[in-house]
């Protein structure tokens, strides 16, 4: 299409061609603008800067300041652009690679939007800009954005299709809003009865890009890290009792391989299989021992599970005993559903030889830790060890701190004899090495512990700065246990969560300023913040989430057994129907409207009248020389009948402010039933001559 | 003539747009098609369809279905906008050949009024116009004439996009009555006249074989038709055949007097001594063959000349009432029609 505007354009070159009408573009940069915020996450802050240039520029060409680029400045602002993304992006092609592109195309056409040719593709591409952002978020508010974008582009239309209107931006926002509430029945309809198709082809959504959230590896100042931000990891809603805040330990993975200070997984996970993860594990009613989680994209495999759970939903799979996986990593909100199994850690005796990987040291480093250790092991056996190592922590004078001291070398021993400081990640940390160093199979366990309720107390949200790490040891005849050194240190964290356990060090989101969780000691921000969470999760679950599982759920439970051909049928049927009711409606308004022309009406009962009197309207005739033939037939209504045939003459071809007077209306009822009059008196009186 | 199928869309629409210098738009006579931007707006929602289902997103089917209800929505705006909608020819035009001729037309809106409405003839599109519910507007429409002669445009087209542009409603009012092009002035060679000026002469029309003739000798810078020729051959004397009051009366303008000029020139001589002799307020009369006007003056007499000028050798346009039998009951609100204007 932009090959076509350009040949067009080659003609009549220069800044003639531009002749839309301001307000309307001023509309459409407006949804640019709006458009381009959710985006702004993603997206390098150049490539804002540029988008919002080329719009400028646009937007000063309309008012002569600048001109639009000629050709060839245009192909040299294009060509750079595009350069400096290919340089930018030297990720693969994904979709996030594209919706960026994407991003850069939109700007470039701005500076060829000169005809209402231009300013519809750019209308179009726009539109298209919020699908594209449907794909990267989907919280009510952004979906609030994105739609406002939309309202604005087709205020933008409206204006471009009548730009003197009068009565400014009222009737015109009106009519879009009355359009809208019209049409809402209709489009919820469709949503729930659109047979949900798998896709037809999968595209990974985002390939490598950093989030906020747990990762793989643990240096011991990543979790403190995490911390110190507020982002949601995931929501989670339960059939029955909500497990006590303490018991609230969600499993993510283990880290059994020290190398150096650095915790990692000793199986590395198999290559990621490309595709899109199943997002939607909604099946019917949670029974009391299930809950659904719905976890905030995290482009990762693991999912969160409470300690000894089972999968229900087909979307997550056990991977190894009490792990669960997706089968693809979660580029967008996924919805699983678990069910406790009694709460016990999985127990089974386990081969010596598969215990031997969780044994694993690094050859050297840190040796009054492993002085430690093996002063326990002379005299005591595994289970009081264990229990002497949680002693320490809790008799001597260790602290729960987000500011703990650099620790370079031996960080195990600077940790547990000098310093004494530090957070979880760092006593997890510790505590294996010493457990593994006595000989007793332990392993790093990475998740996150806590949540808080949600408005109304019905579902947890959970964190980033709940993310946690403790540790697991296997004791023959116990299986594997769960040993939380910081539940020793400071209980607060474990029992009531990390504001309380920091709270006299003051550090809780100490550099997240916006975050309305730092403020929650004030009632009212609380409250705001859980009732906003609440609205989006009900928004989550119920609009975002209705996927094809939800739906088949929600037709098994309407009678008839529905089948995705059904729902075809149906929604063929409602689409049907709706255009055949908004027809119907509308062309009752439109007889409505004719029968309530009073003019055409009073017209109409003179022409009656003329043929109850002997003279039909014979087609074209004027009113005057209708009113002549009654004349003659009916001598008696002549007066009258001239007089009416003149204000109906006055009323079609007089100048456009007399018409259509309700006075004038008046006369005519009045002076029709005077010749109606007339006609009947005359008529009786002939009518007795001939008698 | 072109082809069987365009023959006979335009003939079913005829039916349903019979002539009338009063159109009422409704559901009868409205027609609705996408525009180029509402199909590609179609072409975008399938995409966004694919992309909701590729990705599994329910937000994109959601704004997929909200805009594709939003354009059915549009569908009954943009034909609501036109329908209830009354255009009537008020007034058609006259003016000079080559003259874009204002024909004034009343678009009367009903209980709804109409947006940005646009009024096209085949050369010709105003600027869209808005008229409020109840109220009535005058537009003005320029016609190109190329000929003198009756003019009336076949079709007025009547068409809104209104509100997003998507979609175009439209129809046509053909209207019945006809403007006139007067020939275009051609400033005059001097000429005589060939009308008696007497009151019984007016009718004149036969030449030859006239008694009142005067004969006198043929003198330098008499027209070679003039001389008897019969006469030149038996006598040998070149003689001329000189008319009653032929020089004396300057206010006839003649057909006659402009001897091999073309007709057409000949009425644009004419149109021009009218319209000079006219704006200056002289007297004059204007003889055609088969038709005389009275000397008189003033703009009304003018223009009378002028139109008789115009229509001079013409037909009205035929169909000025032809509609088809039958039709009439169903035709509300077009049982008036505009007098046709009488012409004597």
């Amino acid at each position: 299409m932009s090959l076509l505007d350009r040949q067009r354009n080659t003609d009549k070159s220069g800044d003639k061609a531009i002749n839309l009408p301001s307000r309307a573009l001023l509309w459409l940069i407006c949804s640019f603008a709006l458009l381009l915020t959710p985006q702004w996450d993603r997206l390098p802050l150049w490539l804002i800067a540029v988008c919002a240039l080329l719009a400028s520029w646009r937007w000063l060409a309309q008012y002569g300041k600048v001109r639009l680029p000629g050709r060839i400045l245009k192909t040299g602002v294009m060509v750079s652009l595009i350069g400096v993304y290919l340089a930018t992006f030297q990720g693969g092609f994904s979709v996030d690679t594209a919706a960026s592109f994407f991003v850069v195309a939109v700007g470039l056409k701005w500076l060829e939007t000169r005809s209402v040719r231009d300013f519809y593709v750019l209308f179009f591409i726009l539109v298209y800009l919020a699908t594209v952002n449907f794909l990267f978020h989907q919280e009510i508010l952004w979906a609030l954005v994105n739609f406002t974008g939309v309202a604005f582009l087709l205020v933008g239309l409206q204006v471009l299709n009548a730009p003197d209107l009068p009565g400014g931006m009222t009737p015109i926002w009106r009519r879009l809003g009355a359009m809208f509430l019209k049409t809402i029945p209709i489009v919820v309809l469709l949503f729930v009865f659109f047979p949900r198709m798998s896709p037809l082809w999968s595209v990974p959504l985002v390939t490598g890009e950093a989030r906020t959230g747990i990762s793989d590896t643990m240096k011991p100042g990543d979790i403190s890290n995490l911390a110190q931000s507020s982002e949601r990891a995931f929501r989670a809603t339960f059939g029955g009792e909500m497990p006590a805040y303490r018991d609230r330990y969600w499993k993510g993975l283990f880290l059994d391989y020290l190398d150096g200070e650095t915790w990692r997984q000793g199986q590395q996970e198999g290559a990621r299989p490309l595709g899109r993860v199943a997002v939607d594990g909604g099946i019917g009613q949670l029974e009391p021992d299930q809950y659904d989680v719905l976890l905030e994209p995290t482009d990762q495999r693991w999912a969160f599970a409470l300690e000894g759970s089972r999968a229900v939903s087909d979307n997550v799979f056990e991977d190894s005993p009490d792990l669960f996986r997706f089968r693809r990593p979660a580029d967008s909100p996924v919805r699983y559903r678990m069910a406790r199994e009694g709460g016990a850690l999985a127990s089974d005796p386990q081969h010596p030889a598969d215990l031997q990987r969780y044994l694993q040291l690094p050859r050297d480093g840190n040796p009054r830790a492993r002085q430690l250790a093996l002063e326990l092991r002379r005299t005591m056996g595994d289970e009081s060890i264990v229990r002497t190592l949680l002693e320490r922590f809790r008799e001597q004078e260790y602290f729960y701190t987000l500011r703990p001291p650099a620790m370079p070398d031996n960080g195990i021993d600077s940790l547990l004899f000098d310093e004494k400081r530090g957070f979880c990640a760092h006593y997890a940390g510790a505590t294996t090495f010493v457990l593994r160093a006595a000989g007793i199979p332990a392993r790093v366990v990475v998740g996150y512990q806590g949540g808080e309720k949600g408005a109304g107390g019905d579902y947890l949200i959970v964190r980033q700065y709940d993310a946690h790490a403790w540790v697991e040891a296997y004791i023959d005849g116990l299986g594997w246990i769960r040993i939380d050194p910081t539940a020793a240190i400071a209980p607060e964290r474990i029992e009531s969560g990390l504001r309380d356990a920091v709270a006299e060090e003051g550090s809780f989101l100490e550099n997240d300023w916006a975050s309305p969780q730092r403020y929650a000691d004030v009632a009212l921000v609380q409250w705001a913040s859980l009732q906003f969470d609440r609205i989006n999760y009900q928004w989550q679950r119920w609009v975002v989430g209705y996927q094809g599982q939800s739906q088949m759920d929600l037709m098994s439970r309407l009678p008839g057994g529905f089948g995705m051909r059904e729902l075809g049928y149906l929604t063929a049927g409602i689409v049907g129907i709706g255009l055949l009711i908004a027809g119907l409606v509308s062309a009752f308004q439109m007889r409505r409207g004719e029968r309530y022309d009073g003019f055409r009406r009073v017209v109409e009962t003179w022409h009656r009248l003329c043929a109850s009197a002997g003279v039909p309207v014979r087609h074209g005739e004027t009113p005057s020389v209708l009113a002549s033939r009654l004349a003659q037939a009916e001598p008696a209504a002549a007066d009258s009948a001239r007089l009416f045939a003149r204000m109906v003459n006055s009323h079609y071809y007089s100048a456009g402010k007399e018409v259509g007077g309700s006075e004038q209306l008046k006369r005519m009822r009045r002076l029709l039933a005077t010749m109606k009059r007339q006609v009947q008196r005359s008529r009786t009186r002939t009518g007795n001559a001939s008698d | 003539m072109k082809n069987p199928f365009t023959n006979r869309w335009r003939r079913w629409i005829n039916k349903r747009v019979p002539r009338s210098d009063l159109q009422a738009f409704s559901q009868r006579n409205i027609f609705i098609l996408p525009t180029g931007a509402g199909l590609v707006f179609g072409l975008l929602l399938v995409v966004m369809l694919l992309t909701g289902i590729n990705y599994q997103n329910s937000l994109i089917y959601l704004s997929t279905f909200l805009l594709g209800a939003l354009f059915v929505g549009a569908m009954h705006q943009t034909h609501r906008n036109l329908s209830g909608l009354e255009l009537a020819l008020v007034q058609s035009g006259e003016g000079f050949a080559g003259d874009d001729i204002p024909f004034r037309f009343r678009l009367k809106a009903g209980r709804e009024g109409g947006v940005a409405i646009l009024l096209s003839s085949e050369d010709s599109e105003l600027a869209p116009v808005h008229v409020v519910s109840g109220q009535a507007l005058d537009v003005t429409l320029p016609v190109h004439s190329a000929y003198r002669g009756y003019l009336r445009p076949d079709r007025v087209r009547i068409e809104t996009r209104f509100p997003f542009g998507l979609l175009k409603a439209w129809s046509w009012i053909r209207p019945v009555s006809v403007g006139v092009a007067f020939p275009r002035p051609v400033p005059a060679p001097e000429a005589l006249s060939t009308v008696d000026d007497g009151d019984e002469a007016a009718e004149a029309s036969s030449v030859e074989g006239n008694d009142h003739a005067d004969i006198r000798p043929w003198r330098e810078g008499d027209l070679s038709q003039r001389v008897l020729w019969k006469r030149f051959a038996r006598t040998g004397q070149m003689v001329v055949a000189d008319w009653e009051g032929e020089q004396g009366s300057p206010y006839w303008l003649d057909f006659n007097a402009y001897p091999g000029a073309d007709h057409e020139l000949r009425l644009s001589y004419l149109a021009f001594l009218v319209k000079e002799r006219g704006e200056s307020g002289a007297q004059f009369g204007l003889y055609l063959p088969g038709q005389v006007i009275e000397p008189d003056s003033g703009p009304a007499h003018m223009a009378r000349c002028l139109r008789v000028l115009a229509t001079w050798g013409q037909e009205r346009p035929r169909d000025t009432s032809a509609e088809p039998h039958g039709t009439r009951k169903k035709q509300k609100g077009r049982k008036f029609q505009r007098p046709v204007e009488e012409q004597t």
